[in-house]
């Protein structure tokens, strides 16, 4: 039996999502001002192609991250595959390419003419197919967003304690068995969530689909948002509509999930895959290699050639103050995001609340939205609302639009995570007297951390490749390595572009390790 | 189990302490009211040299943000009166002709839209040139024979074309380029141009960095492009398989494409503003513009680099908005309306 939420949360839910309902409040406005009617944007043709296009790349990218995702978060949390760790620390990795280079790069190696083919060459193959399209877009979007599945499904099988599957085990059913029957319902609001992500990343993406040539209902926005604002703003009106219409089916969907609560034990479950440990390890090899081996080939490349022929000087690149930007801004973007939206979820997970599920869908429906949209609402909230405009194109503000952009992320994760907090422990700790800030420090935080830490990652890992907002919200002079990235690639100096995203790769993947894996593994 | 969370604690305090600083210090550096603030559309590798020697043979102090030039234009146009931009660089006349035709720009005075020619600046002297890019058709060295290049863009309908020649739909030089067609001849032809591409099925690409890097790699032998990208390429790689080819004297299809200054009606720094534009202007910042960056010096006799054919054989037409029905909205439309964006 849920209990009635204090006023003071409820309060603070429904301030978070009200600024988080800026970027809906911007498109309205604009709209309304315009001389564009929706009615007559939504029976156009051509816009119901696009919208058809997207919905259903979208889809098709959903379904497949949610099947590797979660293939491979089995993987690194559950199995004895060789090289375990390092794979905990790779898998998510792809996340961190922006799409317009992490697509020109991949594109680079494995098209006719790249990398790939002249890898091939000596076996007799000559014309590898075109990556683009359709099948390009579902390829690429597939290969940088799984993390989002991949992250939270293995910090809650993380949370998880071994303890149900051990039983299933010892009641005779086959690993197989109990993947499906024991693992897969346990895991399964954390797959919704993580796929939700996916298919709203799908629908605001422009980068991939404008690179590949899909042309999905993002490339008519940015396409026509200069000279044809009124346009813009009104089909970025009707992906928020879509957005808000999948965000309310999948909550229905999650809802009745009922969450088993297994004991916690010092030792993690580690299933043998027995003859088949090899042949996994191989297959997952093979997938590392097409989303990260094949990009960074093609960023190696465009560096080394600009080292050998001289147009590239690693020691001037100066790219040291980029990195501690980058690395700065996004830790604390994802701890504030952690943070702002834990109320929410508790809320939304303990107690009976009517604004709990309107407050969640804002937060998560804005994300579906491009990016340069985003960017302009938070650039009219700071602008028109008083105090917040002292903080116009400043740190705080900047910090803000990220959080509107991603808080996404880690409040499907946050829900998850609160979720899988045993509520008896709660209820004995409270019996003995504890206040409700003990329990929240000594029995929820700890309990929630692994699934906290997946959903802080995200947001760490998006707002290091964060393009719009940092370039139109950061204070001045204010580099990161995704604005050097774009501002070499802009200009077709593809050396500096590599170097610069080959540095993006490691440092997220070092923070990714510190931040994230280790601390899962040392809570375990 | 309590010492992880200790150190989880420890590094978490770390952080907030650090945005605590950040959120006080912030604001209070963000409002010193005599700086020039500048928004440019041209990346910080092509201008921060120049704008580095202005601020220090004036002593004035600059505050650049550079981005989109797109994004730029409509960042000061939501910021509208409160907007604490001086100076607007556009990479492109599409920019800077929005911000036009919205009335936040003002017009500058007639020594310094005499530095130009009068096809490189705006006809309300609202905005002026800087540099100038030259549509090219950049081709595969291995694929394509010299003989087989046409001499007009108009000939890339031909049946010899069917699915050679890449184009980017939606970038803005290309855009700028079917304009210049609509003034010089007129929509109908415009329209059956792009047609024709369409027919050919003409691959489509973002733009001209995807397209240089695709036709190098040989993905596809031929891309309108602006002549800049692949010398920018062949800075990183002199062996690339791929050259520039102009088309014929006075073609439609080598078209100059300015890159664009204004100073915003708003700014109160005038006399700041007005002498960075007039540096700009400059022997010395336009020979930077010739000599680093590939680009062509529009100012009036400064030469331009010896890589590059003379000015005087390229059709210099600029986009004049104002003697165009519909303006670049227009051309957007018959774009999309082609169905070449597919």
């Amino acid at each position: 039996m849920r209990r009635r939420a204090p006023v003071a949360l409820s309060a603070t839910s429904v301030l978070v999502a009200l600024v988080f309902a800026t970027p809906l409040a911007y498109l309205i406005s604009r709209v309304a001002v315009g001389d564009v009617r929706m009615s007559s944007v939504v029976s156009d043709d051509r816009v119901q192609d696009a919208l058809w296009r997207t919905i259903v790349l979208a889809s098709l990218v959903a379904a497949s991250a949610a099947v590797i995702g979660t293939a491979l978060a089995w993987l690194v949390a559950r199995s004895d595959v060789p090289y375990r760790r390092v794979f905990a620390v790779l898998v998510p990795l792809p996340l961190v390419f922006p799409s317009f280079v992490g697509a020109l790069a991949l594109r680079a190696s494995v098209s006719p003419g790249g990398l790939l083919e002249s890898v091939l060459g000596p076996f007799g193959v000559d014309r590898l197919p075109q990556i683009d399209g359709l099948f390009g877009s579902w390829l690429v979007l597939t290969l940088f967003t799984y993390p989002y599945v991949q992250l939270p499904v293995a910090a809650r099988l993380r949370a998880l304690g071994p303890s149900i599957e051990e039983s299933a085990r010892m009641l005779g059913r086959r690993p197989l068995a109990v993947f499906f029957q024991v693992v897969l319902p346990q895991a399964r609001t954390a797959i919704a969530a993580g796929t939700l992500l996916v298919f709203l990343y799908a629908v605001s993406d422009f980068g991939a689909v404008d690179l590949l040539g899909y042309p999905a209902l993002t490339r008519v926005i940015y396409a026509n948002r200069v000279l044809r604002r009124d346009l813009a703003m009104a089909l970025g009106l009707v992906l928020a509509i879509v957005a808000l219409i999948v965000t309310i089916a999948e909550r229905r969907v999650g809802r009745n999930a009922a969450v088993a609560q297994g004991l916690r034990t010092k030792h993690s479950l580690t299933v043998s895959l027995g003859r088949w440990r090899w042949p996994v390890f191989g297959l997952a090899v093979f997938f590392l290699l097409n989303a990260i081996v094949a990009p960074v080939a093609s960023l190696v490349h465009w560096t080394r050639r600009g080292i050998t022929s001289g147009s590239l000087e690693v020691g001037d690149a100066d790219l040291w103050t980029p990195v501690l930007n980058t690395a700065g801004i996004s830790m604390v973007t994802a701890l504030v995001a952690v943070v702002v939206v834990l109320p929410l979820a508790f809320l939304a997970t303990r107690y009976r609340s009517r604004v709990a599920g309107p407050a969640l869908t804002m937060v998560v429906a804005g994300f579906a939205l491009p990016g340069i949209v985003i960017a302009l609402s938070m650039v009219f909230l700071s602008l028109n609302t008083p105090v917040l405009d002292a903080f116009y194109q400043t740190f705080p503000l900047l910090v803000l639009a990220y959080v509107v952009h991603f808080g996404a992320q880690s409040v499907r994760a946050a829900s998850v995570a609160v979720g899988s907090v045993p509520g008896r422990l709660d209820d004995a700790a409270r019996m003995l007297g504890a206040q409700r800030w003990r329990r929240l420090l000594r029995i929820d935080a700890p309990l929630m951390a692994p699934g906290l830490a997946a959903g802080g990652g995200l947001v760490l890992l998006s707002t290091m490749k964060e393009l719009p907002a940092t370039l139109l919200l950061a204070p001045t002079g204010f580099e990161t390595l995704a604005t050097r990235i774009w501002s070499a690639t802009e200009e077709n100096a593809l050396a500096e572009a590599g170097l610069a995203a080959l540095v993006l790769l490691v440092v997220s993947g070092l923070l990714t390790w510190v931040l994230v894996v280790r601390r899962a593994e040392l809570l375990d | 189990m309590p010492a992880p969370r200790s150190r989880l604690t420890r590094a978490w305090k770390g952080v907030v302490a650090s945005l605590c600083a950040v959120a006080l210090v912030a604001p209070a550096c963000s409002t010193d009211e005599d700086r020039l603030t500048i928004y440019s559309g041209r990346t910080s590798d092509l201008i921060k040299p120049l704008l580095d020697q202005f601020s220090e043979d004036t002593g004035t102090k600059i505050d650049v943000r550079y981005g989109d030039s797109a994004d730029l234009a409509l960042l000061i146009d939501e910021e509208g009166d409160r907007s604490e931009v001086d100076v607007f660089i556009s990479q492109s006349p599409g920019a800077v002709g929005f911000l036009d035709e919205q009335g936040t720009l003002s017009e500058l005075d007639q020594s310094l839209l005499d530095l130009v020619d009068d096809d490189f600046h705006a006809g309300d002297g609202e905005w002026i040139g800087l540099s100038g890019r030259v549509r090219v058709l950049v081709y595969n060295t291995d694929l394509v024979e010299e003989s087989e290049l046409p001499g007009s863009v108009l000939d890339l309908t031909d049946e010899e074309f069917v699915g050679r020649v890449a184009v980017a739909p939606n970038n803005g030089s290309f855009q700028d380029f079917v304009t210049a067609m609509r003034i010089e001849l007129g929509d109908d032809a415009a329209t059956e141009w792009l047609s024709g591409m369409v027919a050919n099925d003409s691959p489509t690409y973002s733009n001209n960095t995807a397209i240089v890097e695709a036709v190098t790699r040989g993905e596809v032998p031929m891309g309108l492009v602006n002549h800049y990208y692949l010398e920018r390429a062949l800075d990183d790689d002199p062996d690339l398989p791929a050259a520039n080819h102009f088309f014929d004297e006075g073609d439609m299809g080598s078209l100059l494409i300015t890159t664009a200054t204004a100073i915003m009606a708003g700014s109160d720094q005038t006399e700041d503003a007005r002498s960075l534009v007039e540096f700009l202007l400059s022997e010395e910042a336009q020979r930077y513009f010739s000599e680093e960056t590939f680009e062509y010096p529009l100012a009036r006799d400064v030469p331009q680099a010896e890589s590059v054919p003379a000015l005087s054989t390229i059709n210099t037409t600029t986009i004049d908005l104002d003697g165009l029905g519909g303006g670049l909205a227009r051309t957007a439309e018959l774009i999309q309306d082609s169905g070449l964006d597919r």
